[in-house]
C-alpha cells in the first residue's frame, strides 16, 4: 500500500484541478468496480455490489483535491504573486516549493521583513520560477499549483504534503480491492473534488447518489505533540470514529454502530471530537431529505503543512474498519 | 395560555435533546402532538413531522411550520484526572458557565457542576478575566477511576436548571431557544382543532438547527410544502441593549421578519392579518442570515416562500433564557389565524412583484 500512497501524495491536484490525481485513481481501480463515471464536478464515482433486502445504498467519500495556490499577478521581473486555494497558512510557505499543474516548479520567497520575528503575509510573498521577465515567465495569471515535497517513509509513520486527503483516497482504493464478496450493500466509492474550498464535489455526488448512509474518510488533528492542542486523538491509537467536528455532529446511531463493529472485530479505535474543520460528511448529512452520516478519520499531525504525518497502523485499521462495516447488515438504532 | 401549554413547556425545558441527540425531547413533543394531528413520523435526521390534513379538495396546498427542538449544550472531549474537559454544541457564552449544574450523559446520567480553576492558578494572560472554555471543567464528584469508567469523549453534557416561573407571565429556563416556539406550534395545533382550514398543515420540530440547520434543509425537501414559516426566538431588550439595536420588548408581541430571507408578499399577508386581529407585533429587520431554519427552507429544492415569526427572549444561549408566555400564545394564535385564512388559490396572490407595487 505504501507505493500507492507515495504515488497519490506526490501528485499535484489543487481544488478544481484534480486531474493528475484522478488519473492515478482511475488506473488503480481499473476492473475493480461494477460501474464508474466522472460527474460534472470531476468526482470519480465507482459503484460496487448490489443492494440486498437487508442492505443499504452507501456513499463513501474521500477527497482528491489538496490545498494550493493560484497565480494572481506576474511582475515585470517574472516574479509570481499568488493567493491561496483552501486553508493554507502563511507560516508554512516561505522557503517552500510549489509545482504548477502545468509542471512548472518554483520556490516561495518573500519581501524583506522589518522584523525577523514576524511571519510574511501572503501579500509579502511571491513565487520565483527562475524567470527574469514577465515575457519569459512560464506561469500565467490563473495557473494553479500544489506544494511540492517528496514522500517520506519513517517506517510506522508516513509524511507527505497531501496526506489530507490522499491517504484516505488510498484507503478507499484498498477497501474497494478488499470489498467483501458477501456484502449486502450497494456501495458508491466517491473520490471527490473541491473539498478544501467548501465540500463542493461531495455536495453534488450525494445529491446524485441519494444514499441511505454516508461515511466520509478524512484526516483529523491530534493532541499528542509537545504543547499540542487539548485533544484526545493520537497517532497509532487506531481508527478515529468522529463524534463531532467544527461543521457537523455525526449521526449518533452510526457512531454506535462503528464503535460496536470495531469492538467485535478487535480493531483499535478512538473517539474523535475535532473543534475546527469539517469533512464531506457534513454535506452528505443534509442532502435531500437527510442522510445518516459520519466519518472515519485517520489521525494526522501538522495538517495543512507540507509535512503531514500519519501512522501506517492507523491507516490499516481504517481499512479494516471500513471492510468490516461493509461486510454485513448495518442497523442504526 | 391554556392549561396544558405551561406544563408542556416546563417539561420541554426539563429535558436535554441536544443537537443530533433530540430523542428525549422528540418523544415528549410527539406525545403532545399525537391527539392534534392525523399522522406523525420521524425524518432520517430525527425531525418530528406532524401532518394535520386540511378540509380543502385534493390535491391540497401545504404549509410547513418549523420550530427547532434541539438545544445547545456541551460535549466531553477528554477525561483528565476525574475531571471533564468539554467543547460546545451550538454557541455558548463561557462567561456564564462556572457554577452551572449539569448532567453528564455517560454510561449513566451523572449530576455535576461546571467549575473553574482559582484565578491565581491560571496562566498569567488569563487572570482577572472570564475563563475561556478551554480552561473550564466539569466535576461529577466521583473518584477518577470511576469517572474514567463512566465517561468517555463524545458524551453529552446538558444544562440541569429546572424552569422557574417569574411572576405571572415569564418563564426562565435553558432551551427556551427554541422549545418556546415548539410550544407556540402546539398552541396553533390546539386552536386549529376548532377551526376550518383548506390547506394541509405540517408541524415540524426540526433537528440540528443550532449546528447546520439540518432539519431546516431536509424536512422541507421531504415534505415539499408551498410555504414555510420558521418560528424561533429573537432578542428581547435587556441589560446593555440600546433601543436602536434590533431588540424587542419582552411580552409586548411577536416579531415578523423582514429582509431578503423573507418573501415580501408573505410578510404582507401576515402583517395585514396581525393588524386585523389586533395581535401585537414588531417588524424585525433581517438584513442577512435570519439565524433561523428559514435561511435553509427558502432555498430547498426549487425554492419555498418563507417567513420568520420571532418570540422575544432575554439572555439568549444561556441557561436562564426568559420568555413571556403571552408572546408564545400570540405566536400560536397568529399562526392558526393565518392558516385558517389560506385559500386554495393563495399561491397566485403572493408574488415578489406584487409586494413591490
Amino acid at each position: 500500500m505504501k507505493s500507492l500512497i507515495q504515488k497519490l501524495v506526490e501528485s499535484i491536484g489543487p481544488s478544481g484541478y484534480e486531474g493528475a490525481t484522478r488519473e492515478i485513481v482511475r488506473a488503480e481501480i481499473a476492473g475493480l468496480g461494477d460501474e464508474q463515471h466522472i460527474d460534472a464536478l470531476g468526482n470519480l464515482i465507482v459503484r460496487k455490489g448490489h443492494k440486498a433486502a437487508n442492505g443499504l445504498r452507501i456513499m463513501l467519500s474521500a477527497h482528491m483535491d489538496e490545498i494550493g495556490i493560484i497565480a494572481t499577478h506576474i511582475d515585470e521581473n517574472g516574479f509570481v504573486r499568488f493567493t491561496t486555494i483552501g486553508g493554507v497558512r502563511p507560516h508554512t510557505c516561505f522557503g517552500g516549493r510549489v509545482q504548477f499543474v502545468n509542471g512548472v516548479r518554483g520556490v516561495i520567497g518573500g519581501e524583506r521583513l522589518e522584523s525577523q520575528d514576524k511571519v510574511h503575509t501572503f501579500e509579502q510573498m511571491y513565487i520565483d520560477v527562475g524567470a527574469s521577465s514577465r515575457a519569459d515567465c512560464p506561469v500565467k495569471v490563473g495557473d494553479m499549483a500544489g506544494f511540492e515535497r517528496p514522500f517520506l517513509d519513517l517506517g510506522n509513520r508516513l509524511v507527505a504534503k497531501s496526506m489530507d486527503d490522499r491517504i484516505s483516497v488510498a484507503v478507499l482504493i484498498e477497501a474497494l480491492r478488499q470489498f467483501p464478496a458477501n456484502s449486502p450493500h450497494e456501495v458508491y466509492f466517491v473520490f471527490s473534488t473541491q473539498e478544501e474550498v467548501g465540500l463542493r464535489g461531495a455536495t453534488t455526488a450525494a445529491y446524485a447518489i441519494d444514499p441511505d448512509l454516508g461515511i466520509s474518510v478524512d484526516v483529523t488533528a491530534t493532541g499528542d505533540m509537545p504543547k499540542g492542542p487539548k485533544m484526545e486523538v493520537g497517532l497509532g491509537k487506531g481508527a478515529a470514529i468522529k463524534v463531532r467536528d467544527g461543521g457537523m455532529l455525526s449521526d449518533p446511531r452510526l457512531v454506535r454502530f462503528l464503535v460496536n463493529t470495531a469492538e467485535q472485530h478487535n480493531i483499535p479505535y478512538q473517539l474523535e471530537i475535532l473543534e475546527g474543520g469539517t469533512t464531506d460528511a457534513r454535506v452528505i448529512q443534509i442532502t435531500r431529505a437527510g442522510v445518516p452520516a459520519g466519518c472515519i478519520s485517520i489521525p494526522c499531525r501538522y495538517i495543512h503543512s507540507p509535512s503531514e504525518m500519519v501512522d501506517y497502523g492507523d491507516v490499516q485499521n481504517v481499512v479494516r474498519l471500513l471492510t468490516a462495516t461493509l461486510s454485513g447488515p448495518i442497523t442504526l438504532e | 395560555m391554556s392549561d396544558t401549554l405551561l406544563p408542556l413547556l416546563k417539561k420541554l425545558l426539563s429535558l436535554s435533546g441536544l443537537s443530533a441527540y433530540e430523542a428525549p425531547v422528540r418523544e415528549v413533543i410527539a406525545e403532545a402532538w399525537q391527539p392534534l394531528v392525523d399522522e406523525l413520523s420521524v425524518s432520517r435526521l430525527g425531525s418530528l413531522h406532524g401532518l394535520r390534513r386540511g378540509q380543502g379538495a385534493e390535491p391540497r396546498r401545504r404549509i410547513l411550520l418549523a420550530a427547532h427542538m434541539d438545544a445547545i449544550g456541551m460535549m466531553t472531549t477528554q477525561v483528565v484526572d476525574g475531571l471533564l474537559r468539554f467543547t460546545e454544541i451550538g454557541g455558548i457564552d463561557p462567561r456564564i458557565l462556572p457554577g452551572q449544574p449539569v448532567i453528564v450523559h455517560g454510561r449513566r446520567e451523572l449530576p455535576g457542576y461546571v467549575v473553574q480553576p482559582a484565578d491565581r492558578l491560571l496562566p498569567k494572560a488569563l487572570r482577572g478575566k472570564p475563563v475561556p472554555m478551554s480552561h473550564l471543567l466539569v466535576d461529577v464528584g466521583l473518584p477518577a477511576d470511576e469517572v474514567a469508567e463512566l465517561v468517555r469523549p463524545g458524551d453529552l453534557i446538558s444544562f440541569a436548571q429546572p424552569p422557574i416561573e417569574l411572576g405571572e407571565t415569564v418563564l426562565a429556563g435553558h432551551s427556551q431557544d427554541n422549545r418556546a416556539s415548539v410550544t407556540a406550534v402546539t398552541a396553533c395545533l390546539q386552536e386549529l382543532q376548532h377551526m376550518r382550514h383548506a390547506w394541509d398543515v405540517w408541524a415540524v420540530a426540526t433537528a440540528q438547527e443550532e449546528e447546520t440547520l439540518g432539519g431546516g434543509f431536509t424536512s422541507p425537501f421531504e415534505i415539499r410544502p408551498d410555504l414555510c414559516v420558521a418560528i424561533d426566538v429573537t432578542f428581547a431588550r435587556g441589560p446593555g441593549v440600546s433601543s436602536d439595536q434590533r431588540a424587542f420588548p419582552l411580552g409586548k408581541g411577536v416579531t415578523l421578519g423582514w429582509g431578503p430571507n423573507i418573501h415580501p408578499a408573505l410578510f404582507e399577508a401576515f402583517q395585514t392579518l396581525a393588524k386585523q386581529q389586533d395581535i401585537p407585533f414588531h417588524l424585525e429587520v433581517m438584513p442577512r442570515h435570519s439565524g433561523t431554519d428559514a435561511y435553509a427552507t427558502q432555498i430547498v429544492a426549487e425554492g419555498i416562500p418563507s417567513i420568520v415569526i420571532g418570540i422575544p427572549l432575554r439572555y439568549m444561549h444561556t441557561p436562564v433564557e426568559l420568555v413571556s408566555l403571552k408572546d408564545i400564545r400570540r405566536a400560536g394564535h397568529l399562526l392558526a389565524e393565518f392558516i385558517a385564512t389560506l385559500q386554495p388559490d393563495f399561491m397566485n396572490e403572493i408574488t415578489w412583484d406584487k409586494a413591490n407595487e
